[in-house]
């Protein structure tokens, strides 16, 4: 009996114009949603590769200085020396021997690798810098360019797959189902239907079937096909597991608001009322729900301000100066590059201007450890508040799934400060010794390696979303049928 | 075969029917009559369990049919007022969803096409679809689908009204051919003239109650309309 209605009901979408229409919508939606997801992650991952590219040619030349300095010291003789601030090139030690300048003239870049299906969800990456320049100096530096104060955002900007599915899918969805009794009974097909041994919970189940299997197939459809055509590492089988992560939520969340249509429907009234009872749910759940838990979490965990930042930094870099001594001191210490050649001052004044660095990042570090407190806290409210609406849920699994997610990036913060820090220890120790560079120390430089989070930490994140998914869709399959035994058959 | 058993069905505080019995055997064609809301709709309803009793049974072929529903529906066919189909069907495609929903999945392409010729529908309009049909083809194809599905027992609610005298008359001889066939037919009618042809007995309703069954053969139409009229004083 189900496989008849199922195929009745998907003969008469078949021969009505609104699947059709729906369906072209879809694959326009998500094929546009696709290219804009690929061009972002390329368009990062070009970024990326270009500014390393940049600073690693800057130190291969440098690295070549030094290779022909230490050439004609072994045609000539000598020792292999330290340069002060050399700027008579060809003359004594090339710069690239002194420690300090290439710390920090020169950067090393973290990049957060991208997933496989990064394209799928670019979430918050449009606000998260996926590189970011590691060099001495200061921390502030590093993440001058960053989005810091609103690490959390709901409200999800980009065109991606992840909004077709969070905000379009669900519209489809109940245009397709938002009439599912009403229509019949309206139409007066429902009653010749009752009068045959069917009850309206089968037929209910069977239409629901019908509708959602077109729909699922040719959303998985779609999703398949743009990760085949914009995702990545499509050889790795964390791409896959990760993509089944992402059909599962999609399939609970699509479920969903199927549920939804039926809970409307059993209440018996007509197809207007139906309708604008799930627009409104959708406003609620979707758009409303949403942005005021992110602006719950901003106004809660407000993150200190990058102006606070700055004067802060301000702050420290004048305490700093005010220790130096003279006017002319002073002069110097900003202005490094015009001392004289062979001056003893410019070897203190390096010195002094790393000390400097070093008290400025001391009195910068309770701000950043701010930033990174405000930023958990807003992430934990939100997911604390995730239950309150679906298209949270379904928000924070596919940024998880897609590896976009808030959290991924904070550890990916963490391990990048950490680079720096190894970075700076590298070259201030070596500097602060008056220790030269050979160029085979240039092979041993520090390297970023990203260390991918544990896949418990992933799926321990993924729990919350899911599992909150799936309670829903039981709830919602579970609270009409009570209302079901109540249906008025008879129209009145 | 239909058989009401001291049947009541309020609606809140207002009584639909008050203790109605009634019994349609095989070859009967029992008319309902009785004023606008005396309650025919209403016991159509309960043996198609479409509303729950208040108190009391409906019973098709023996079976309670609020207690067993999905049993008793394999042997009712129900025409209402209006057939409704599938306006983005043809009636060959409404007439075998509606005979496989019922439970007959044996039928070939011609039997269906037999069903639509036997209750008069023109071969080219059954494979039309059926937006296109006018209500006396709608009606017909109503009458098919009882066919296709065997029905025991028919529940019509004023199935010919609407429609004109000659589509009115080919009705008729249908049911009268079903009750050939051996089917009990409970139809609610305003038409005391079809009531008379067509009918075997005669069941005169007024709020909720039966107040008198007759045969047909025992009176003329004269004597129908005048005791109908008394009543509905
Ligand atoms: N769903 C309902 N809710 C409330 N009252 C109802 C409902 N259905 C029927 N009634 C009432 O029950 C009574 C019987 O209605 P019913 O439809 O059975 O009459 P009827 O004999 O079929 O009338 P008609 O000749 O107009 O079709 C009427 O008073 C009607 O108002
Ligand atoms: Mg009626």
């Amino acid at each position: 009996m189900y496989r008849l209605i199922v195929s009745h009901e998907t003969r008469l979408l078949a021969r009505t114009g609104a699947l059709w229409a729906i369906l072209l919508l879809l694959v326009f939606a998500i094929g546009f949603a696709a290219l804009a997801g690929g061009r972002s992650v390329t368009r990062q991952a070009k970024g990326a590769a270009d500014a390393a590219a940049f600073e690693d040619g800057v130190r291969a030349r440098m690295q070549a200085d030094t290779e022909a300095y230490a050439a004609r010291l072994a045609a000539s003789g000598g020792t292999y020396e330290f340069a002060t601030v050399d700027h008579v090139p060809g003359r004594g030690p090339p710069q690239g021997t002194n420690a300090g300048v290439v710390g920090a003239e020169t950067a090393a870049y973290v990049v957060l690798p991208p997933t496989g299906l990064a394209a799928l969800s670019i979430g918050q990456s449009d606000i998260q810098l996926r590189y970011l320049p590691a060099s001495m100096g200061t921390t502030l530096d590093m993440v001058k360019n960053l989005e810091i104060e609103n690490p959390v955002n709901l409200r999800t900007g980009p065109f991606d797959i992840a909004f077709v599915v969070i905000f379009l899918l669900p519209i489809f969805i109940l245009a397709l189902t938002y009439d599912l009794l009403s229509s019949e009974k309206e139409r007066g097909t429902l009653a010749m239907i009752l009068a045959h041994p069917v009850s309206l919970r089968e037929l209910l189940a069977s239409k629901i079937v019908a509708r959602a299997s077109v729909m699922l197939a040719v959303v998985m459809g779609l999703g398949l096909l743009a990760l085949l055509g914009v995702g990545t590492q499509l050889d790795q089988v964390e791409t896959w597991l990760r993509f089944g992560l992402w059909l599962l939520a999609t399939l609970l969340y699509s479920l969903f608001w199927f549920l939804l249509a039926v809970l409307v429907n059993v209440h018996g009234r007509s197809s207007a009322t139906n309708g604008i009872m799930l627009a409104g749910t959708w406003l609620i759940l979707v758009v409303i729900v949403p942005t005021l838990v992110s602006l719950l979490a901003t106004t809660l965990y407000p993150a200190p301000s990058r102006m606070d930042l700055i004067v802060a930094a301000r702050e420290a870099q004048t305490a700093g100066e005010k220790g130096m001594g003279d006017a002319l001191d002073r002069f110097y210490a900003e202005h490094l590059d015009q001392l004289p050649a062979g001056d003893q001052r410019a070897m203190d004044f390096l010195t002094l201007s790393q000390a400097n660095a070093a008290s400025i990042e001391k009195a910068l570090l309770p701000l950043y450890q701010q930033f990174r407190e405000q930023a958990l806290h807003q992430e934990a409210l939100v997911q604390r508040f995730q239950y309150l609406s679906p298209a949270i849920m379904m928000q924070l699994a596919l940024n998880e799934a897609s590896g976009t997610s808030t959290a991924r990036y904070q550890d990916f913060l963490d391990q990048a400060y950490r680079f720096r820090g190894e970075w700076n220890d590298y070259f201030a120790s070596r500097f602060l010794a008056r220790s030269p560079l050979r160029p085979e120390d240039y092979d041993r430089f520090p390297r970023f390696e990203y260390v991918p989070e544990p896949a418990a930490a992933v799926m321990a994140r993924l729990a919350g979303p899911l599992a909150g998914l799936l309670l829903l869709c039981i709830g919602m399959a579970l609270l009409p049928l009570r209302q079901l035994r109540r249906y008025q058959v008879a129209a009145r | 075969m239909l058989e009401a058993i001291e049947l009541k069905k309020s609606y809140g505080s207002h009584e639909a029917l008050k203790g109605l019995n009634l019994r349609v055997g095989a070859g009967d064609i029992y008319c309902l009559l009785g004023a606008n809301g005396a309650g025919k709709t209403t016991t159509i309803n309960l043996f198609l369990n479409f509303v729950t009793p208040t108190s009391g049974e409906a019973r098709v072929n023996g079976i309670d049919a609020n207690a067993d529903p999905l049993q008793t529906k394999r042997y009712l066919a129900y025409i209402p007022e209006q057939v409704m189909l599938y306006g983005n069907l043809s009636g060959l495609e409404n007439l075998e969803y509606f005979a496989r929903l019922g439970g007959h999945d044996g039928y070939s392409a011609d039997d269906y096409r037999g069903f639509l010729q036997r209750v008069g529908l023109q071969e080219d309009a059954a494979a039309r679809r059926v937006k296109t049909y006018s209500k006396g083809m709608r009606q017909k194809v109503g009458v098919a689908i009882a066919l296709a599905k065997q029905a025991r027992a028919l529940l019509l609610d004023e199935p010919t009204s609407g429609l004109d005298p000659k589509a009115s008359n080919e009705f008729s001889e249908l049911l009268l051919q079903l009750k050939g066939e051996g089917a009990a037919i409970l139809m609610a009618t305003h038409d005391l003239f079809r009531a008379k042809e067509t009918g075997t007995r005669i069941g005169i309703m007024r709020s909720g109650r039966l107040v008198q069954e007759l045969s047909t053969d025992e009176v003329s139409h004269a004597d129908l309309e005048r005791i109908y009229l008394e009543h509905m004083r």
